[in-house]
C-alpha cells in the first residue's frame, strides 16, 4: 500500500496538467449553469451605481495588463454597461502602460453599443506614468494631470468634463486592479484627501487583502475575481464571460480539492506519520520561538 | 470577416499554443514566443512613453503652451539616464533623491491616516458603539476581529520574548494568519484557473469554422513540431556506436 | 565640492522634498496646494524618463548576447526585431490603436502571449498543490481547511451541493481573514513609515546606489 501511495505521489505532473486541461475544457464546451449567489460586497457596488442620478461623473480606472484580462475585462464590460445604461458621464483611464490598448477598446467598444459619443458622453484619458503621482495630480487639477485625452483632444475643452476640475467633483471612482498601482493607491493617495466614493474590482489574488478596507468603509464595495464579475453580470442581466466561466471554475476547483485530499490521504497512509505543532521546532534557529530570545 | 481579424486569430492561436508547449518541456517554440513577447512589450512601452509622456506631457505643454518650466523635470529625467555613463552616473542620484524623497514624504501622513488610524478605528468602533444591544453575531464578529488583530500584532512583535501569556497570544495569532493564508491560497487558485479559462475560451473560439479551425490545425502542427524536435534532440544526445 | 555634489546634495534634496511633502498634507493654503500640483506634474515627466532605464537595460542584455554569440543568441535577434517592428508600426500609426497595425499587434500578439504566459500558472498551482500541500502540522492543517472551504464555497457547484458553504466562506473572509490582514496591514504600514523616515533623514541610502 505504501508503495502504491508513493508511486501515485510521484506521478508525472503532465498527467495533472491533462486533468486540469480537461476540467477547464469540458465545462466550457458543455456548460451546465449552476445558480450563482450574489455576495453583499458586489451588490454594494451595483447599488451605489444604481443610486447615482443621470449625468453623474463615473471614473473607471482600468489598472491592469493583459495578464489579468480574463478576470477584470468582464468586470469592466459589466460596469460600463451599467454606467452607460444609467446615462452616467464616464471617464476611462489606466495607470498600467501595457493595459492602455485593452482599456481603450473596452470603453469605446461598450460606449458604441449604447450610441454614446466620445467627448460628449464619455472620454478615455489614456495612460500616464507615476501611479500615485497621477492620482495626486488628478486630485489637485485633472487637466494638469491629463492636458489632452488619449485621442489628443484638450481635456479643458471636452464637454463631458465640464465642471470636473479635479477628483473632488467625481461622484464615483472604481479601480479595476491587478496590483500596484491599484485600489490601495486610489484610497491612500486619492479618496483619503479628495473625498470621493471608491469601489474596487480586483483579481482574486489580491481580493482577500482588501476586506479590511471594505469593513471600515474605505471602499464601499468589492468585486473579486471572475466570480465577482459573474455576480455583477447577473445583477445587470448580462450574459457575459464571467457567468460563462463559472462552470469551468467549479470543475477545476473540485479537481484541485480532490488532488489535495488524495495527496494528504496517501501521505497519512505511510506509517510513523504524526501531526505536530510548531513546538516541535522550538530549538531550531529562525523558529518563531527562537527569534524572541 | 476582415482579413486582419482572420489572420490575427491564426497568429494568436499559434502563439498561445507555442506558449502552452512549455507544459511538455522547454522547447524552441516556447522560447521563440517568450522572446517575441519581450520584444513586442518593450516596443509597445517605447511607443506609449513617446506619445503619453514625451508628446502629451512635455512637448505639447512646452512648445504649444509655453510652459518652459517643465524643462526642469525633463532635465531631471535626462539625469536619470546618466546612469548608463559610468563617469557621470552619480548625476542620476539627484533625480532619484527628488523622486524618492517626495514619494516618502507624501506617503507618510496618508498611510498613517488610511492604513493605521482608520484601521484601528474600524477595529474598536463596532465594540465601543455596541452599547446596550444584546450580544449577537455582529458583536461576536467584532470581538473576534479585535482578538485577531491584537494577537497577529503580538506575533509580529519580536522585540520581546514570546513566553507565557505573550506566547499564548502569538500562537492564537498564528492560527488567524493560517486562516488568512488559506483564504489567500484558495483565492489564488481561483485567480489562476480564471486566467486559464480565459485562454481556453479564446482557443475554443478560434477552433470554430468561422476561423477555419485555426486552433485545431495549429495544435496538430505544433504537436508534430514537438515530436520532430524531440526526435532530433534524442538523436543528437545518443552517442554513436 | 565633488563629495558635496555626489553625496551631500542628494541627501539634502531627499530631506527637503520629503519634509516638504509630509508637511504639505497639513497645510491647506493655496500656495501649498499649487506646489503639490506642480511637483506631481514634474515627477510624472521624470518617471516617464526613468521607464526608459528598464527598456535600455533589457536592450543592453540582449545586445551583449548577440555580440558574444552565446547559446541562444538567435532569440535575442527575435527580441530586437520584434521591438523595432512594433516601434516602427506604432510611430506609423501615431500611437493610436483603433483600426491600426499597432492595435493589431497589441490585440493578436501581446494579449495572446502575456495572457498565456500567466495562465500556465494554473497548471503549476495544481501540480504544486498535489505534491506539496500536506497537513504536516496543526497550523498547516488549519491552512488546508481554510483553503478547501474557500475553494469549495466560492464556486457555484460547491454552494449548490452545500448551501451553507458560501456564507461560511464569506464569514471566513469578512471576519477571520479581515482580522489577520488588518494586523498585517498595520504592521507593514508601521514598517513602511519607519523606512520612509529613515530615507528622509539619510539613514537609509540604498536608493542612491554605488559606494560613494
Amino acid at each position: 500500500m505504501k508503495g502504491l501511495a508513493s508511486r501515485i505521489l510521484r506521478l508525472d505532473r503532465r498527467a495533472i496538467f491533462i486533468l486540469i486541461a480537461l476540467a477547464t475544457l469540458l465545462p466550457l464546451l458543455h456548460p451546465i449553469g449552476f445558480p450563482i449567489r450574489i455576495s453583499p460586497e458586489v451588490k454594494q457596488v451595483h447599488d451605489y451605481i444604481e443610486s447615482l442620478p443621470a449625468g453623474s461623473v463615473f471614473l473607471l480606472s482600468l489598472d491592469f495588463d493583459p495578464a489579468s484580462k480574463p478576470e477584470l475585462y468582464p468586470m469592466a464590460v459589466a460596469l460600463l454597461n451599467h454606467a452607460f445604461k444609467r446615462d452616467l458621464r464616464v471617464i476611462g483611464m489606466t495607470l498600467w502602460v501595457t493595459g492602455t490598448g485593452m482599456a481603450e477598446k473596452v470603453v469605446s467598444g461598450v460606449a458604441s453599443q449604447y450610441g454614446k459619443r466620445q467627448g460628449i458622453d464619455y472620454t478615455f484619458l489614456g495612460y500616464s506614468p507615476g501611479g500615485s503621482n497621477v492620482i495626486i495630480n488628478m486630485g489637485q487639477d485633472l487637466t494638469a494631470a491629463f492636458p489632452t485625452d488619449h485621442y489628443g483632444e484638450r481635456t479643458a475643452d471636452t464637454p463631458v468634463l465640464r465642471g470636473v476640475r479635479s477628483l473632488r467633483q467625481v461622484n464615483y471612482v472604481v479601480s479595476l486592479a491587478a496590483g500596484t498601482p491599484g485600489v490601495e493607491s486610489w484610497y491612500v493617495y486619492g479618496k483619503e484627501k479628495y473625498g470621493f466614493e471608491l469601489g474596487g474590482g480586483v483579481t482574486a489574488v489580491i481580493a482577500p487583502g482588501l476586506y479590511p478596507f471594505l469593513d471600515t468603509g474605505q471602499i464601499n464595495g468589492l468585486i473579486g475575481g471572475l466570480r465577482g464579475a459573474a455576480e455583477y453580470e447577473i445583477l445587470i442581466g448580462l450574459k457575459g464571460k464571467g457567468v460563462a466561466g463559472m462552470d469551468a471554475q467549479s470543475a477545476t476547483h473540485f479537481v484541485i480539492i480532490a488532488l489535495i485530499l488524495l495527496c494528504n490521504f496517501l501521505y497519512f497512509l505511510a506509517p510513523k506519520t504524526t501531526v505536530r505543532s510548531f513546538d516541535g521546532a522550538q530549538d531550531r534557529p529562525g523558529s518563531p520561538q527562537g527569534i524572541g530570545r | 470577416m476582415a482579413a486582419s481579424v482572420f489572420i490575427g486569430a491564426w497568429v494568436a492561436a499559434g502563439l498561445t499554443l507555442f506558449m502552452f508547449s512549455f507544459l511538455y518541456k522547454d522547447n524552441p517554440f516556447f522560447r521563440f514566443g517568450e522572446h517575441l513577447y519581450v520584444g513586442i512589450s518593450m516596443g509597445y512601452i517605447i511607443v506609449r512613453i513617446h506619445y503619453d509622456v514625451m508628446m502629451k506631457s512635455l512637448y505639447s505643454p512646452v512648445i504649444r503652451e509655453g510652459k518652459w518650466w517643465l524643462l526642469i523635470p525633463a532635465i531631471l529625467g535626462l539625469l536619470v539616464l546618466a546612469r548608463f555613463i559610468p563617469k557621470v552616473s552619480w548625476l542620476s542620484r539627484i533625480s532619484f533623491a527628488v523622486i524618492v524623497g517626495f514619494g516618502s514624504g507624501v506617503a507618510i501622513p496618508r498611510i498613517i491616516s488610511s492604513n493605521i488610524l482608520q484601521q484601528v478605528q474600524g477595529t474598536l468602533k463596532p465594540i465601543l458603539n455596541s452599547g446596550q444591544r444584546p450580544f449577537g453575531m455582529t458583536q461576536f464578529n467584532s470581538l473576534l476581529i479585535l482578538v485577531g488583530v491584537v494577537t497577529v500584532l503580538v506575533y509580529f512583535f519580536f522585540s520581546i520574548e514570546h513566553k507565557g501569556p505573550i506566547q499564548i497570544c502569538a500562537r492564537i495569532g498564528i492560527y488567524f494568519l493560517m486562516v488568512n493564508f488559506g483564504a489567500g491560497f484558495g483565492y489564488t487558485v481561483m485567480a489562476r484557473m480564471s486566467l486559464l479559462i480565459g485562454r481556453f475560451d479564446d482557443l475554443i473560439l478560434f477552433a470554430s469554422r468561422e476561423y477555419a479551425y485555426a486552433s485545431l490545425i495549429l495544435l496538430v502542427l505544433v504537436t508534430l513540431g514537438l515530436i520532430l524536435w524531440e526526435r532530433g534532440r534524442r538523436r543528437a544526445e545518443t552517442p554513436r556506436p | 565640492m565633488t563629495l558635496f555634489l555626489r553625496r551631500t546634495l542628494p541627501l539634502l534634496l531627499t530631506f527637503f522634498f520629503g519634509v516638504a511633502a509630509a508637511i504639505q498634507y497639513y497645510v491647506p493654503h493655496p500656495v501649498s496646494e499649487a506646489a503639490l500640483t506642480e511637483i506631481s506634474v514634474w515627477l510624472r515627466i521624470t518617471i516617464g524618463f526613468a521607464m526608459v532605464l528598464g527598456v535600455a537595460s533589457l536592450c543592453h542584455v540582449h545586445y551583449s548576447k548577440i555580440r558574444a554569440r552565446v547559446a541562444g543568441w538567435g532569440y535575442s535577434v527575435v527580441v530586437y526585431f520584434s521591438m523595432l517592428a512594433t516601434v516602427a508600426v506604432g510611430l506609423w500609426a501615431g500611437g493610436q490603436e483603433e483600426g491600426t497595425g499597432f492595435g493589431w499587434i497589441y490585440t493578436y500578439t501581446l494579449l495572446a502571449l502575456q495572457g498565456t504566459m500567466f495562465s500556465m500558472l494554473g497548471f503549476f498551482v495544481a501540480s504544486a498543490a498535489f505534491r506539496a500541500f500536506r497537513a504536516r502540522s496543526k497550523e498547516a492543517a488549519v491552512l488546508l481547511v481554510a483553503a478547501i472551504i474557500m475553494m469549495f464555497g466560492r464556486v457555484p457547484l460547491g454552494e449548490y451541493l452545500i448551501p451553507a458553504a458560501g456564507p461560511l466562506a464569506g464569514w471566513l473572509l469578512n471576519v477571520l481573514n479581515t482580522a489577520a490582514r488588518r494586523g498585517i496591514i498595520i504592521g507593514i504600514s508601521l514598517g513602511g513609515i519607519a523606512t520612509s523616515i529613515k530615507i528622509i533623514f539619510g539613514i537609509e541610502r540604498s536608493y542612491l546606489g554605488g559606494r560613494e
